[in-house]
């Protein structure tokens, strides 16, 4: 069957100028999926604590303790230590959500900047910053990452800073990519031919042709970043306790896993669907500026 | 059977590696001098008074300048000594070699169960695209790169070290002690590494295949020749897609070794990853150091395996057309 139609499509070139409404209908559908997910979730983490009364993190009463689901005042139940679960996971997700934010904006701002400045200039500079994030491609993130948190001691700053460390080398090799690619474009040798200033070029150039592809990369970083986030704080090296977030929380569990399994099932449900919201998110939007 | 132009891409490789290493040797030896408690400090404890720290400092060598330190370090390096434990006061170099052994035949493990599975489904699912295994391989695996390995691994532990009790929670045996031992207590640990890679070789090689089937002029001469259906994915698309899949497997590695360190920590095996995570716990930086320079060199290597087997397996590169 698949050997008939497949030759069929590519000689007779079916009309692709006007997709079939269910085709469209469907790949909206992919983009605002993931989008409305994730706008639930940033709802629930930013604005939620604001209106509802939800209890506080931590500081939580012994007597409470290990209560289980849908207990009066604890939709979730509390740990062993007295806090309710859900309110963790919410406060827990603003942490985790702030971290993969700052990092992916600094790989946005820093690394594409590099990496744009690196395909414009060529030739000496281009070599060496290359060669020197080659060096930072070469390590294995999570490795050093681990020394950098641990050097500058475990907080939510140091944990941006480590990450950021290795979002923008990741970011500068895409822009540069990127913009060797617009390089030959007729408009950016007619910019250059009228004496356009290099500011300006990158500016009004440059960065509005590589931002969708940026963008798009940013999306899947935010899921890469929100689990090695999560495990730097599972490993005790990320978001320190009793601060909430979402690697904390999993490690905390992990100790009574066999009695609370759900202790690690809340907050890794929350991670997942976060995740998977991003990377589908990201893939969306991969899949539609690729298709034009 | 290597021709002399395959055999200069690999010396070209190989010292356009060197500077990396060197890179990165820098790079952590900067990096972890930052720590504000020194080593001396750290050994000492905190009752330790400053005369003192600074006698341990002398003894050690600390406190002479980075650059000597850094030299004196590259210097033992350079033959294989990468120091000595400040916590153990062990050559570090000894220690390395059987934790090595752990991490290297988990890893192994995890490869031959990924690229096990990945393969047979990517062709299975290329040969009937849009078909019910298809569309299930691709669901699982979609799903599976959402899924961070440390959860994966606590629900595999849940599951199936809990609740079965198939396999140990934690902990390792020896190879040497009972070869089956050995198998149960890396098997869960193995199959947690594996399964984020599964997902993501799947992905890759099922997406390759069925672009190359569906677009591909050769596929149509080989079709239109006669040739059975299994023949073309097998001959002529696989072949082809071994290329990316090989790229992609050198490039994984990095992050793969990652994955190592949180996975040793939970089934407390007693790999480098193990051993990293308690010297950055202890701020034994000598060892630490030591880690990340053997994770580093890993990286590279694997990196230049890939474009070697590209080599060997592209008669255009073989032949050289540079």
């Amino acid at each position: 069957m698949a050997v008939t139609e497949v030759p069929a499509s590519s000689v007779l070139a079916v009309d692709e100028t006007a997709p079939a409404p269910a085709r469209k209908w469907l790949r909206s559908l992919a983009i605002g999926l993931p989008a409305g997910l994730l706008v639930l979730i940033f709802g629930a983490c930013f604005v939620l604590p604001l209106v509802a009364p939800i209890p506080k993190p931590t500081g939580g009463d012994v007597l409470s303790s290990s209560l289980p689901p849908f207990s009066p005042g604890h939709l979730l139940g509390t740990d062993p230590n007295g806090n309710d679960i859900f309110s963790r996971i919410l406060y827990g997700g603003r942490s985790s959500l702030i971290v993969a934010i700052s990092v992916n904006l600094l790989g946005l701002a820093l690394g594409g900047s590099l990496g744009a400045l690196s395909a414009h200039f060529g030739g000496a500079v281009d070599t060496i910053i290359m060669r020197v994030l080659d060096v930072f491609i070469a390590f294995p993130s999570l490795v050093l990452t681990l020394a950098v948190a641990q050097s500058l001691g475990p907080s939510q700053r140091n944990t941006i800073f480590a990450l950021a460390f290795f979002s923008i080398p990741a970011f500068a090799r895409i822009s540069r990519a990127a913009t060797l690619r617009l390089r030959e474009q007729p408009f950016m040798v007619a910019a250059k031919l009228s004496g356009t200033s290099t500011w300006r070029i990158l500016v009004r150039h440059i960065a509005p042709n590589i931002g969708p592809q940026l963008m798009t990369f940013a999306m899947l970083g935010m899921g890469i970043i929100m689990i090695i986030e999560g495990a730097l704080s599972f490993l005790g090296l990320g978001i320190p306790p009793p601060a909430p977030s979402w690697g904390n929380m999993i490690a905390q569990g992990q100790l009574s896993l066999s009695a609370t399994p759900l202790l690690v099932v809340w907050p890794s449900l929350a991670l997942f669907l976060t995740v998977i919201g991003f990377n589908q998110l990201g893939e969306a939007l991969r899949a539609r500026w690729s298709g034009r | 059977m290597l021709g002399s132009p395959s055999l200069r891409l690999v010396g070209k490789r190989l010292l356009m590696a060197v500077p990396i290493v060197l890179g990165v040797s820098i790079l952590t030896f900067w990096v972890l001098n930052l720590i504000p408690g020194n080593a001396a400090q750290q050994l000492l404890g905190p009752e330790a008074s400053p005369d003192q720290i600074q006698q341990l400092e002398e003894e050690m060598g600390l406190n002479r300048p980075q650059v000597v330190r850094y030299l004196d370090w590259l210097g033992g390096a350079v033959h294989g000594d990468l120091g000595t434990s400040l916590v153990s006061r062990q050559p570090v170099t000894d220690e390395l070699g059987p934790r090595l052994a752990v991490s290297g035949e988990v890893v192994g493990l995890a490869f031959l169960i990924s690229l096990g599975l990945a393969i047979p489904v990517s062709l299975l699912a290329a040969r009937w695209p849009n078909r019910m295994l298809d569309r299930i391989s691709m669901v699982v695996s979609t799903t599976g790169l959402s899924v961070a390995n440390y959860v994966f691994a606590l629900l595999l532990v849940l599951l199936f070290a809990v609740q079965l009790a198939w396999f140990p929670a934690i902990g390792y045996t020896p190879l040497s002690e009972s070869v089956t031992g050995n198998l149960r207590s890396l098997a869960l640990p193995a199959i947690a590494i594996a399964f984020p890679l599964f997902c993501f070789y799947t992905r890759f090689l099922r997406s390759d295949l069925v672009d190359q089937m569906q677009g591909e002029d050769y596929i149509m001469t080989a079709r239109a020749k006669g040739i059975g259906p299994w023949q073309v994915l097998l001959r002529h698309a696989f072949r082809n897609s071994a290329f990316g899949l090989i790229t992609i497997v050198g490039l994984n590695l990095s992050t793969l070794i990652g994955a190592t360190v949180i996975i040793e920590q939970i089934f407390a095996l007693p790999g480098i990853g193990q051993m990293l995570l308690q010297a950055i716990n202890t701020r034994d930086f000598i060892v630490v150091q030591a880690c990340v320079i053997v994770f580093a060199i890993i990286t590279v290597l694997a990196n230049l395996l890939a474009d070697l087997l590209y080599a060997v397996l592209d008669p255009r590169i073989r032949y050289g057309s540079n």
